[in-house]
């Protein structure tokens, strides 16, 4: 009754065919089957977000996602962001800032910037808290975060 | 932890959907946003035969949203909700509310008809679509049926839906012009401690068709039906408010829970329908 | 007075400049490897059944369905585990207290809701958790103790009746002077009842083991989510009867500990017991549901104090009699125990008296947590000086600056014995209070706002104990530990220097600012150390990462180890250069060159491999460059600081919102000020979680946790916490090498108090008191109506 399904789906640009059982959700799918363990899994209620992707452009909690249902979507994960040697304009935004310090949460952080990022419109910082509110920090206290968030917005909104 | 096992349907239609729910005889759970239910199945609190995903069903997230209200289909995500300009413009508190709902994350998955079908008691949703007097069109084997909201929701995480009925969309008539919303949590868009929702029109000096929803002091949003009976037709004058507030506290019976105690909500719950109806007084909240 | 996040202009790589961190590029391209990152050849996978009752007997276990179930490998019941191993031994004990021993899984008796019972390995986590499913425990439930009040009353029933005749494990009294004469004697006297809240310290990757035996080689492998390696390998080895030499505990990153991830827990000698047996690698990764219950929680204190003025407003005494929950059992550190040491805070008190009353109840054992006892002291200190200051008609201002210590004052002793090295405490208040713009915020009219809100300030003066003054100091407590660091620096071929050290890197910048602190010592630039951490193998035996204590302790070991290194290399170095005085060289950049001329130079490749090599050294010299030292400091040096809250109150909800929160600290040299910001920083966000938000919350009949998972328990989330405006100090510490302080706990002090008080500013009604943590809308709303019904405002 818990037959393994076939699933087809793009993760990080590369083509991924897996049998996967339904009830594996998409970040142990992810981390144990396919060896991306950058996405972190912070509680599996879907309460931290540190475990936050971005599937089909938009970000998501991949504890609240079963692999299964990704089947034929394009994932994106923090492995990524950076090319080659080079962190991307927001890994650095967040290493200048120190927006980081155990580093557990921070691949939650960036997807769910990159893909406030991608949506693009101006936002107070009052919204950009809330924007941030889905990903749970315990060490940095959130204002590097922040800083290093509006920081990289204010510089993409500026390139245009 | 890790889910019970379970088997994966994924129909690609209603109707393949229902006749997946029927032949699972009450064992199988709709999977829409997940947002609610994956957690249930990852903490083993819910261990379903079969999840029917009925994420690729096609046409289920249509707005039809106008002046005269509409539809809006029953997988529309919070985020789709959010920005959609029909819905702003002629049902204004369904975007406000869809602001204090979970996180960026759970609006990007979140449905409003899991949100109906969930029921939790204070779920945003089902209390906005009381206040606005909306109801569901369900389809199950046998044919289809529509439930007003305030018929839906019958307790905690308990709705009037068969085993084997999927909500397909969401019904809502000429939305009233003017609405005021009032939410408390103990953290930035946690489930509320309290929630008020009220609708109206204004029509000379007066109000009319006034709705008046609360969450968080009952097993289930209510609708406070005679508080807006109290104030049908009148000016929302200061004693006329007054009055509505003890209509309303009339019919709360809120439990304490690690939120807040019963004591507390039934002060905020006279504070803020109080506040909620001054401030429709004043022309109401905006988007 | 310096702001130090713009102290940039010194050159190099030394003390006082932000680098930017090491740790970083490999956490934000999520090449960080956690310990559930790690997928060891035919690993198998481990879950616990734990017990559902805050207390109950075991008296059946059938498992024989769960042996059926495909996929499982092997099951592990309490009496197994009591033949084949220890009880988990404790490694800062209560002093005073009688042990009270236990086995990884419970063998007769399960102690609170969370102990392990069973453990079940299979061949994934999933089939591990259907096999608990299958498996059959019939519980006895027993009454039970949720807290520490009722686990005093008389007809409590007895928890530990083989080892305790009351629920009480220890009393603890420390007093100078005449407190009580001195209290009677008083013009004003403040008292009252605080309760602190029960919190966690809630690290984003919970525990986490991979174990693994390779029989031949009689080698326990231990993967492992830990702050302190060397002592996880002390305490396996003696739960699991193996010598040390059998374990090798490796630590890469760890994702957040706060004092949490001290010591081993059970699930880690369960872990090692079914690799031991399987031969094949086992893993345990906690998860959230586990967490609530299962790692440490932390405070929960219950405190009847006083403090007494004169007249004109000097502090005569000070008392605080508290009671603090150890929980069902010991846990490796046990609870808090700095309360007693910083109850006097900075203040010139004289007589004062502190009794610990440590009980045992039936929740989760308590643990260390960043602060360790001092934010409790500080809120109820706090707290009461401003309700003195309101018995006199003082403004809280003036009254702190009346009593606290002045810098000639220091060192003063305590009455613990304590000693507060150096500072000025009074600087720092009034440059906090000069910041928040204090006395325009108490002349302003304390009539509502537009808004309807009442706005008000609130003062906060703290210490932080950073660091262990000695391993003698510890001796008396019984601790299993020292107070010292070790270091080893050794070579490379490539002209960097290797530095390893036992420390794991769990957010703290070890591997930054070790780095720098070598660089300051020996002129290298920083980025050619590459910093090796947490592996027992390698590693000099070092003490581990908590208690504000690392950077203090480490900073003397690698300024012991890098002299040593250094003047090698400056020898080996003259022999190449055929100079005859090696202290005229010195390292520059990446050679060794004249100090104070042109000349010709060497480069560090050359001069180590040259070493490495045992080929062309001095004769004198033996081959190798690499020096290890230890380092004990013998003297704690006290963090330093004040707050100031402003929050605007609704008077009628109770709802309050924190407009701004202004701190002043002084954590004395600061090796690396973007870092020591963040720390203080990211304790502050822990400060206001527990201050405002977080509690664990049990239902009093039931004795079951209500709130065990993170949809109920209230972490902040980046929209719930107030901007904070950071100043500093820098006073340096006579006490430590290069006069630094510990910073990482001192920002979970001050919190509670400062918002306390400025909100019973904005109300500005004597008969408001808010005794009790945290402070939310609806306790403040409760203290607004108790007010009423005493006759205060309407």
């Amino acid at each position: 009754m818990s037959d393994k399904v076939h699933v087809t789906l793009t993760v990080n640009g590369r083509s991924v065919d897996a049998d996967v059982e339904p009830r594996v959700h998409l970040a142990d799918f992810l981390r144990h089957d396919l060896g991306l363990t950058g996405t972190h899994v912070g509680c599996e209620q879907g309460a931290c977000g540190n475990c936050t992707v971005i599937s089909d452009g938009v970000a998501l909690k991949s504890c609240l996602t079963l692999a299964v249902q990704a089947d034929g979507s394009e994932i994106e994960t923090v492995e990524s962001l950076a090319t080659g040697d080079q962190l991307s304009p927001l890994q650095q935004a967040f290493k200048d800032a120190h927006a980081l310090q155990c580093g557990y949460c921070t691949p939650g952080f960036l997807m769910t910037i990159t893909a406030l990022e991608r949506r693009g419109g101006a936002l107070s910082r009052e919204e950009l808290r809330g924007e941030l509110a889905g990903v749970i920090c315990r060490c940095t206290g959130y204002e590097t975060i922040i800083e290093a968030a509006e920081d990289h917005l204010a510089e993409v909104a500026a390139r245009g | 932890m890790k889910a019970a096992p379970f088997a994966y349907v994924r129909p690609s239609s209603v109707a393949e959907a229902v006749t997946a729910l029927a032949e699972h005889e009450g064992m199988a759970r709709v999977l829409a946003g997940g947002q609610s239910l994956v957690p249930m199945l990852n903490m083993r609190l819910m261990r379903p035969t079969a999840v029917v995903d009925v994420n690729r069903i096609p046409g289920l997230d249509t707005v039809a949203i106008g002046p005269e209200g509409g539809s809006i289909g029953s997988l529309t995500r919070y985020s789709t909700l959010e920005a959609s300009a029909d819905i702003a413009a002629h049902l204004a508190l369904l975007t406000t509310v869809t602001r204090h709902i979970g996180d960026r994350q759970v609006r990007n998955r979140g449905t409003i008809g899991g949100s109906l079908a969930q029921a939790d008691p204070v779920g945003e949703m089902p209390l906005a679509c009381l206040a606005l007097g909306a109801s569901v069109l369900v389809q199950s084997v046998s044919g289809t049926r529509e439930v007003p909201v305030h018929e839906l929701l019958l307790g905690p995480y308990w709705t009037s839906l068969e085993p084997d009925e999927l909500i397909v969309e969401v019904r809502f008539p000429t939305a009233p012009s003017l609405f005021a919303f009032s939410e408390v949590t103990r953290r930035h868009n946690d489930f509320a401690v309290l929630a008020v929702a009220v609708t109206a029109t204004r029509t000379g000096e007066g109000f009319t068709g006034v709705r008046l929803a609360a969450s968080g002091v009952e097993a289930t949003a209510i609708l406070a039906e005679d508080a807006s009976a109290v104030l049908e037709g009148t000016s929302l004058s200061d004693a006329e408010i007054a009055a509505a507030v003890e209509a309303t506290v009339d019919v709360a019976d809120p439990s304490d829970d690690v939120r807040a105690s019963a004591e507390y909500r039934v002060h905020l719950l006279r504070v803020h329908v109080r506040r909620a109806l001054e401030r429709l007084r004043d022309g109401g909240d905006r988007v | 007075m310096v702001d130090l996040l713009h102290r940039h202009t010194a050159a190099g790589t030394g003390l006082g400049v932000s680098l930017p961190r090491v740790e970083d590029d490999r956490l934000l391209r999520g090449e960080g490897r956690f310990v559930d990152d790690l997928h060891p050849f035919q690993a198998l996978h481990m879950a616990v059944l734990r017990c559902p009752f805050p207390r109950a007997q075991v008296v059946s276990i059938d498992i024989s369905a769960a042996l059926e179930l495909t996929g499982v490998e092997q099951i592990l019941v309490g009496s197994q585990v009591a033949e084949r191993s220890e009880p988990i031994s404790v490694l800062r004990p209560v002093p005073g207290a009688p042990d009270l021993p236990f086995f990884a899984l419970a063998t007769d008796v399960a102690h609170f809701e969370g102990q392990p019972v069973v453990s079940v390995v299979a061949q994934s986590r999933a089939i591990a958790e259907d096999a608990l499913d299958l498996i059959d425990v019939e519980f006895d439930p027993l009454p039970h103790v949720s807290d520490v009040v009722s686990a005093m009353e008389p007809d409590a029933p007895l928890l530990h009746p083989n080892e305790l005749a009351t629920n009480r494990l220890v009393t603890n009294n420390q007093e100078r002077g005449n407190p009580d004469g001195e209290l009677a004697a008083s013009a004003v006297v403040a008292s009252d009842r605080f309760f602190v809240n029960r919190v966690t310290a809630l690290p984003m990757e919970g525990r986490a083991v991979v174990a693994e035996w390779r029989q031949g080689a009689r080698e326990l492998i231990v993967q492992h989510s830990t702050q302190t390696p060397h002592l996880v390998r002390k305490q396996l080895a003696e739960a699991l009867r193996l010598d040390e030499g059998s374990i090798r505990v490796l630590t890469d990153d760890v994702g957040g500990g706060f004092g949490m991830k001290l010591g081993i827990y059970p699930e880690d000698v369960l872990a090692c017991l079914h690799a031991l047996e399987l031969g094949r690698p086992v893993k345990w990764v906690e998860d959230r549901t586990e967490h609530f219950r299962a790692s440490t929680h932390a405070r929960e204190s219950v405190h009847d104090a006083s403090i007494g003025a004169t007249a004109d407003g000097r502090f005569t005494a000070m008392t605080n009699a508290y009671a603090t929950d150890l929980g069902a059992l010991n846990s490796p550190f046990g609870s808090a125990q700095l309360t007693s040491i910083t109850f006097g805070g900075p203040y010139n008190v004289e007589h004062i008296r502190t009794e610990r009353l440590v009980t045992v109840t039936s929740k989760t054992p308590i643990g260390a947590y960043r602060g360790y006892g001092q934010p409790e002291s500080n809120f109820v200190r706090e707290v009461l000086i401003d309700r003195i200051a309101r018995q006199l008609g003082r403004d809280p201002l003036d009254l702190r600056l009346q009593n606290l210590l002045r810098p000639e004052d220091l060192p003063w002793t305590n009455h613990t014995g304590a000693i507060l090295d150096s500072g000025d405490y009074a600087a720092t208040l009034r440059m906090a209070t000069e910041r928040v713009g204090y006395d325009a915020l108490r002349a302003a009219g304390r009539g509502p706002r537009a808004d309807g809100r009442l706005t008000g300030v609130g003062l906060s003066c703290f210490i932080e104990r950073t660091g262990y003054p000695s391993a003698r100091f510890l001796a008396n407590r019984g601790s299993q530990f020292g107070a010292h660091e070790g270091v080893t620096l050794r070579a490379n071929r490539s002209g960097g220097i290797d530095l390893i050290t036992g420390v794991s890197s769990f957010g703290q910048s070890s591997e930054t600012t070790f780095a720098q602190l070598l660089s300051e010592v020996t002129g290298i630039d920083a980025g050619l150390v590459r910093v090796h951490t947490g592996d027992t193998g390698a590693s000099p035996v070092n003490t581990g990462g908590f208690a504000s204590r690392t950077t203090i302790a480490a900073a003397g070991a690698i300024e012991l180890a890098g002299l040593e290194f250094v003047g090698k290399a400056l020898r080996i170095a003259a022999w190449l250069l055929e100079i005859d005085d090696p202290t005229s060289l010195a390292v520059r950049g990446t050679d060794i060159g004249p100090r104070d001329s042109d000349g010709p130079t060497v480069p560090l490749a050359d001069v180590f491999s040259t070493a490495i090599l045992g080929q062309g050294i001095p004769p004198s010299e033996a081959p190798g460059l690499e020096a290890t030292a230890y380092y004990e400091p013998q003297a704690a040096a006290y963090a330093f600081g004040s707050a100031a809250a402003v929050v605007a109150v609704d008077p009628e909800t109770g709802d309050f919102t924190i407009e701004r929160f202004v701190m002043v600290h002084d954590c004395g040299v600061p090796v690396n000020p973007m870092l020591v910001e963040g720390q203080v920083l990211g304790a502050l966000a822990q400060g206001f979680g527990a201050a405002l938000m977080e509690e664990l919350r049990y239902d009093p009949d039931t004795g079951q946790l209500l709130n065990g998972s993170l949809l109920d328990y209230f972490a902040p989330t980046a929209a719930d916490l107030p901007h904070v405006e950071l100043l500093h100090t820098e006073v340096p510490s006579p006490v430590t090498p290069l006069g630094v302080r510990g910073v990482g706990e001192i920002g979970t002090i001050p919190p509670g108090a400062a918002i306390v008080n400025a909100v019973c500013d904005a109300l500005s009604d004597p008969q408001i008191e808010l005794s009790r943590l945290p402070v939310t809308p609806e306790a403040v709303w409760r203290a607004l109506a108790d007010a009423a019904a005493k006759g205060g405002r309407a």
